[in-house]
């Protein structure tokens, strides 16, 4: 789509301009070619060995076939079809508890996560007054039989793989009469749907079962075409798959937890514990609720205190990012006056609105200068109370805004300007009225909800977890030298990195194409099967870099980590 | 100025058709904006539908008369960190009659239109753009209930 016409936008006299900010931030750019990273040859020898490990290979191997990839693929569709909004992933997360006990060979014990959101062991099982759904499953390493072995208040070292369950859409639980979501088809040939209801009148859709598994019928035959590309999928009789989580990001996620069931099958031991988890509130207002859980971080005091004792995180949401791109996020409520006896006054609805038209005109730095820090915002969303019978104005509204940036300053700059316009907005509609603010007379506002999402800028590109991460993909080849890009994520990893444990990502997934993320128009069309188990290969290799590996031939590789993870604040029991 | 003008006229056709034959007439209006939303972040730069219904009720404040109209509700987007696709006003009319209640429609109709395009302009789009594919623009429409 277009860019922004900035020269326009400077003459724009309603536009405001973040210009200060953006000479505070172009201290040391980044380069184009990334950091290289310096990786040990302890750990260039351990992905060695690990990666062409006979256990590892026997694992590979068994997941190239026909029925492996087919498995995968259905687990997904009758996973990603489970609703699973932000704080209220429990319907999903039920599910990857049974499947893992019932389907995939773990013992109860094997479960970290209850039903209930309680984990043992975190001092963080409430986040913003709410349970926490993560599912979570280990793979026990040998450890903590070693008569030395340390650990941290009783938690021996760990290493976490997680990806998150969470997903933007649906906003809110399905009616029970109908309580999962319809995955619709739709053939390239046809544009991409522009509104729900023309999403909602696709005919073609996957059917599942009272169990809920997908019945494999000439629907989920065409669903299941393989393709490298959007144009082989267009050419070849490919559909859009339509399902909020195709690429946000269920795929990556389940094979997540196809990984830990070959894992087990296979017998794969690691030194250190390895957890699978996944994860909830990553989206939206879940305000990486799973993370803080694990990580037992407490965002008023910006500190974790990892009570499990974690030595190195890998996420399964992207690509290899070091800096982690911070966010406000606010939800004001919009308080209207009790109404005088007949009389018109302020309304919470043109309060709000006022609000929401003055941060529409916001430019950050990034609109108006290429090569800025990348700062965005948006009002997510709103919604008002219904008024009260017999009574036609809304008591109150609220509004949820969103603003990030690479970099703190442009992200405090961007909150100083965008802070402000809630009272301005409630202050331009008692100015209609003649009321004064801060009174009983006019609209009055009150915080919801603060969320935040930690920013943070590595000093170094040298960790275990970016070590670990860059040699499994050297070693299989999917790169070429140990190069760390300069990007920024917004992911789960802001918090283990703001806690001071290492962190890389990488995805399990492989989609021929996708579209419409966070959006009701959400798809992606079945990619290389292949793809994905070469990304079980390396992410398992890496894992076992960072834990350490019981190899075939009887010897071990030793962790590449010291068993104490970091923590920014001491655990309070 | 426009609502002053507004006001004007609406006094006009009030005086006009000031009878008891033509009575008061007052009804509900949806005003709905539909966009392509998306992530908030990796996706900004979109046009939002919910930023548009705001403007749009600015727009309204100005051209139609104090006590023509009540907003009921302004609601749109599904999560704080996704741009809304989707973006409702809902509103009461009163007019004097009929006449002057249709001029209050087509005002409110001209109101949510120029907030679509304020969004548009802003973000540089317009119709016929594609974005990864689908409608670039955010669109709106007025119905009665």
């Amino acid at each position: 789509m277009k860019r922004p016409e900035h020269a326009r936008a400077l003459l724009t006299a309603a536009t405001i301009v973040l210009t200060s900010v953006v000479a505070l931030t172009q201290a040391a750019p980044p380069t184009q070619a990334g950091t290289p990273a310096t990786i040990p040859a302890s750990v260039v020898a351990a992905a060695e060995k690990i990666a062409n490990d006979p256990q590892v290979l026997a694992l590979a191997r068994d997941q190239s076939t026909d029925a492996a990839a087919k498995a995968r693929w259905n687990q997904f569709l009758e996973l990603v079809r489970i609703p699973s909004p932000p704080r209220q992933e429990h319907l999903k997360a039920a599910e990857i508890h049974r499947r893992l006990v019932e389907d995939w060979g773990f013992s109860r014990s094997e479960v970290m996560t209850r039903a209930d959101g309680i984990i043992a062991g975190t001092d963080t099982n409430i986040v913003d007054g709410l349970p926490v759904y993560n599912a979570c499953v280990v793979i026990k390493g040998s450890y903590s039989g070693r008569a030395d072995a340390q650990h941290y208040q009783g938690q021996f070292p760990k290493v976490l793989v997680e990806g998150h369950i969470d997903v933007v859409n649906p906003e809110v639980l399905p009616p029970a009469s109908d309580p999962f979501i319809h995955i619709k088809l739709q053939p390239y040939g046809q544009a991409v749907v522009a509104t729900p209801a023309e999403l909602a009148a696709i005919p073609d859709e996957l059917s599942f079962d009272a169990r809920g598994r997908v019945v494999e019928n000439d629907k989920y035959a065409t669903a299941s075409k393989v393709f490298a590309n959007a144009k082989e999928a267009e050419a070849g009789g490919g559909v859009r798959i339509y399902v909020p989580g195709y690429g946000d990001m269920m795929p990556s996620t389940s094979n997540a937890f196809v990984l830990v069931a070959a894992m087990k099958k296979h017998n794969i031991k690691p030194v250190y514990d390895i957890w699978i988890c996944g994860t909830a509130g990553e989206e939206g207002k879940g305000n990486l609720a799973g993370v803080k859980q694990l990580y037992g971080f407490d965002q008023k005091l910006g500190t974790g205190s990892n009570p499990l004792n974690i030595v190195a995180n890998f996420g399964l949401e992207g690509g290899g990012t070091v800096n982690f791109v911070g966010s406000y996020r606010f939800e004001m409520k919009f308080k209207a006056p009790v109404p005088r006896g007949g009389g018109n006054g302020p309304s919470a609805p043109e309060a709000m609105a006022a609000a929401i038209a003055k941060i529409a005109d916001v430019k950050t730095p990034s609109d108006l200068q290429e090569g800025a820090p990348r700062t965005t915002y948006t009002v997510g969303r709103a919604s008002c109370e219904p008024p009260p019978v017999g009574r036609t104005a809304a008591p109150s509204c609220s509004l949820e805004v969103d603003m990030r940036s690479t970099r703190k300053e442009p992200l405090d700059d961007m909150r100083k300007t965008i802070e402000p316009m809630f009272q301005a907005g409630a202050s331009a509609e008692n100015a209609r009225y003649g009321r004064k603010d801060g009174t009983a007379e006019g609209i009055t506002l009150e915080l919801m909800w603060y969320g935040l999402r930690p920013a943070f800028v590595a000093e170094s590109v040298d960790n275990v977890a970016v070590h670990a991460g860059l040699q499994s993909g050297i070693q299989l080849g999917v790169l070429t030298s140990p190069m760390v890009g300069t990007g920024s994520g917004s992911l789960n990893d802001n918090v283990p990195a703001n806690t001071g444990i290492p962190t890389y990502q990488f995805s399990l997934a492989s989609s021929a194409a996708g579209a419409g993320g966070h959006a009701f128009w959400e798809w992606g069309t079945r990619g290389a099967p292949a793809t994905e188990v070469a990304r079980m290969h390396r992410v398992l290799t890496a894992a076992l870099i960072v834990s350490g590996f019981h190899a075939a031939d009887g010897t071990v590789v030793q962790p590449s980590v010291g068993p104490m993870g970091k923590r920014t604040r001491e655990v309070a029991r | 100025m426009k609502n002053l003008v507004f006001s004007l006229a609406f006094a006009v056709c009030v005086v006009a058709t000031g009878t008891p034959a033509f009575a008061q007439q007052s009804g509900g209006l949806k005003v709905e904006f539909q966009g392509p939303g998306s992530h908030s972040s990796g996706a900004y730069g979109r046009v939002s539908a919910l930023h548009a219904a705001a403007r749009a009720v600015i727009l309204i404040q100005q051209a139609l008369p104090s006590g023509s109209y009540q907003i009921t509700n302004l609601t749109g987007g599904n999560s704080v960190n996704a741009i809304a696709s989707d973006g409702l006003v809902e509103m009461k009319l009163t007019a004097a009659n009929a006449a002057a209640y249709q001029a209050l429609v087509a005002a409110v109709t001209k109101a949510a239109a120029e907030g679509a395009a304020a969004e548009n302009a802003f973000r540089g789009v317009k119709a016929g753009d594609l974005t990864s594919g689908a409608p670039a623009t955010v669109r709106s429409v007025v119905t009665p209930f």
